[in-house]
């Protein structure tokens, strides 16, 4: 696929988002009369997005400490600049690129609440590196919920990778297990783990995922990566630091896979889980077909908020 | 649930009851606490300030100000105002009058519709109807076998046509086929959709249209942030929506979308999806949920609960083997699975007062323990059930063999059970059991 389509899927994908927020701070920089306004409007605006009220304070701190008497009406552009450069800032984070090498198993365990799209994602992160040449093999480790399996294969069809036999209700470590034994005999550099829904305060649930991590550590053998990602749907409210907190604390979570994002949500929550918790956004995710899941870049994302 | 919203409120009243009385900087200490409390539970940020304002005006309000005791009257205005935002009045299912009842559930992806729908099935079949699903998920891979296999489960039964029929006419083909069968309610399922997805808004515009259904209910996650009220807004709109269903409450996210959706879309939460199983579903109560918010406990929801596990004639029953001393391990069983039926014991705790003061709600419990014993005691004959005394070694190692545990396990539950035994000796239990 060329980059251009990529840029033109992603940007479709952030239309509606973008044009909301866009058109909410140009026109309260340009309608503000003066500055309790200003910040009273950011403000909505910024919560609205999700962003979080830690987030939100620190960004407000800023424009209050700003002498607006300085600044001509038509200085949009520079607090736009600043207000990107801020979000940009958060964002950051050294190991934001999920590696994969050729020359040893790669894991991915994919995690998160109910509903938030692991198993859609799974799929479309199969059909992405299955194009990158990784010989993969699909693991369907949601035993649980009626049909996951099902709904994965489904996926492993259209991609055209390789799926891993599984019944319901089997023991969710055991089938990562065999994945395992599976990859290394047929010789797989990618393995990508689909695991059941569960809500991060349900401490049996959360336990079953450290089993599996546990199980991974201990058969992966000597040349393996492991990388634990966690879907954040987009709709999510302020539980997602919550939710992410229990993950990592789980297991330790490697990076955000951000879905839903076609919808008028805005997905501010994961600046507020990255400035909490240091976890970077990895990948972004929107739609219904197998490509619309891309590497999360920053300022294409702020850019597309605000721009 | 919702334990974040009501710390924060706790913390709140706290500091103004050592204070004694209320001064115009603690109004404004409090509004201002209230005010971050209900955004980070996700209240819509125009509901918060349209709220705060309200509450303003009431504490500046004399008598308040003036009170003796400003802790108690916040509580109980706070609490007011949480209540009439969310709806009065409990909201039920409205049942046609000829019969059958046609259900729309509706909603955003990975609301919990398929699963929601089969637990509203259920409920309503414990009530007495007769309730038939509807498949007209045909976009979701996999969507149809999903409620198929839940369905199963609880042995309710499933229409689906596959994945090439249109929605509309699936559900005209259902209405067909029940019109000389013994159903009189019909639950639809359908897939979940953007609300700015014109296509699919018009699988479901069609339905309503075509169909009619009398209830049309809207699937929110109880996780949900500010966007949930404008996707709401649109699918109430589009398809004039009657009743919310706020699902996944059992997880720790404060709700505020209830707040918020009621406040903004006059459409009221009629039930609430509680955990995974099919029981685990609860109609909403506004108080409660009010309660709930402050942190004064779901007391109300856990008699309910204890009622509907135990008959009158059972707990007499009961009592009357406590007093006779023949209180065995066939009745310790029952009460095993009937405590499985009120919830999990995390869910149980949720719902006492003071949970979360106490701490009790950071507690870690395993269900699977419960299990455990379960399948000890399932694993023993009914005469080693009612005389215990007669479980040698042997038949310990069997007993453990049977329920996959050790017979150090075997034998800590008989020792148990044997001090419980003298426990209710000793103490000639005058009231009702399990309300000691």
């Amino acid at each position: 696929m060329k980059i251009t389509n990529i840029f033109s899927n992603f940007r479709k994908g952030l239309l509606k988002s973008r044009e909301n927020f866009k058109g909410k701070i140009e026109s309260l920089i340009k309608k503000s009369k003066d500055k309790e306004m200003f910040l009273d409007q950011l403000e909505e605006t910024l919560i609205l997005s999700d962003i979080g009220i830690s987030a939100t304070a620190k960004i407000i701190d800023y424009f209050e400490k700003i002498n607006f008497k300085e600044y001509s009406k038509n200085d949009f552009a520079y607090f736009k600049e600043q207000l990107k450069k801020m979000l940009i800032e958060i964002l950051n984070h050294s190991s934001s690129k999920i590696a994969i090498e050729k020359s040893r198993l790669n894991i991915i365990m994919i995690v998160g609440v109910n509903g938030s799209g692991k198993t859609s994602a799974a799929g479309k992160m199969a059909y992405k590196y299955k194009n990158e040449n990784n010989n993969l093999l699909l693991v369907p480790a949601d035993t649980f919920r009626a049909a996951a399996i099902k709904q994965l294969n489904v996926f492993a069809n259209r991609a055209g990778v390789e799926m891993m036999k599984s019944t319901e209700r089997a023991d969710p470590a055991s089938v990562v297990y065999d994945g395992i034994h599976a990859a290394r005999a047929r010789n797989k550099n990618l393995l990508i783990i689909d695991t059941a829904g569960r809500l991060h305060n349900k401490i049996n649930l959360m336990n079953e995922l450290k089993k599996i991590k546990k199980v991974i550590q201990n058969e992966a053998g000597e040349n393996y990566s492991l990388e634990i990602l966690q879907t954040i749907d987009a709709t999510m409210g302020q539980n997602g630091i919550s939710q992410a907190k229990s993950f990592n604390e789980t297991l330790g979570v490697n990076g955000i896979i951000l879905t839903k994002m076609d919808g008028t949500a805005k997905g501010g929550i994961v600046i507020a889980i990255k400035k909490e918790l240091n976890i970077p956004v990895k990948l972004i995710s929107f739609g219904e077909q197998l490509n619309n899941l891309h590497h999360f870049e920053n300022d294409k994302f702020v850019n597309a908020l605000l721009d | 649930m919702f334990t974040d919203l009501s710390d924060k409120f706790k913390a709140i009243f706290k500091r103004i009851k050592n204070k004694g009385k209320l001064n115009e900087s603690d109004i404004k200490k409090c509004l201002y606490e209230i005010r971050i409390a209900l955004l980070e539970a996700d209240v819509n940020y125009k509901v918060v300030k349209e709220f705060v304002n309200e509450l303003q005006t009431q504490m500046a309000n004399e008598k308040i100000s003036e009170s003796l005791s400003p802790s108690q009257q916040i509580i109980k205005m706070v609490h007011q105002e949480i209540t009439r935002a969310l709806g009065a009045k409990k909201s039920e299912i409205t049942m046609s009058p000829k019969p059958p009842t046609i259900i729309m559930m509706v909603g955003l992806q990975g609301t919990g519709k398929t699963t929601t729908a089969v637990k509203l099935a259920n409920y309503l079949n414990n009530k007495g109807h007769r309730s038939m699903l509807v498949a007209t998920d045909i976009h979701r891979p996999a969507a149809i076998e999903q409620l198929k296999i839940f369905a199963e489960k609880s042995k309710l039964p499933v229409f689906s046509m596959g994945t090439r029929e249109k929605a509309v006419n699936i559900v005209k083909a259902a209405i067909k086929y029940i019109s000389n069968k013994d159903f009189d309610i019909l639950i639809v399922d359908t897939a979940g959709r953007l609300h700015i997805d014109e296509k699919l808004m018009e699988e479901l515009e069609e339905i309503n249209r075509e169909i009619l259904p009398q209830e049309k209910l809207l699937l929110i996650d109880a996780m949900a942030g500010q966007d949930a009220v404008n996707s709401a807004r649109v699918f109430c709109e589009k398809l004039d929506v009657n009743g919310i269903i706020l699902s996944k409450i059992d997880g720790d996210a404060r709700g505020g979308a209830a707040l918020s959706l009621r406040k903004v879309l006059d459409v009221p939460v009629k039930f609430v999806g509680t955990g995974e199983k099919v029981e685990n579903i609860d109609i909403f109560y506004p108080e409660r949920m009010a309660s709930r918010i402050l942190g004064m406990g779901d007391v109300l929801t856990l008699i309910e609960k204890v009622e509907s596990a135990y008959d009158a004639k059972e707990i007499s029953r009961m009592n009357e083997k406590i007093k006779t001393n023949d209180f065995d391990l066939n009745d310790f069983y029952l009460q095993i699975k009937k405590m499985e039926n009120i919830g999990s014991v995390e869910q149980i705790i949720g719902m006492i007062p003071g949970a979360s003061r106490l701490n009790l709600n950071k507690m870690q419990y395993d269900d699977r323990e419960l299990k455990k014993i379960e399948a000890i005691i399932g694993s023993m004959t009914i005469e080693e059930r009612s005389n215990p005394n007669i479980i040698n070694g042997s038949r310990r190692k069997r007993i453990a063999k049977g329920s996959g545990s050790q017979t150090s396990s075997v034998n800590r539950l008989l020792n148990q059970f044997s001090q419980i035994k003298n426990m209710m000796k000793k103490r000639k239990f005058t009231k009702n059991f399990p309300f000691q």
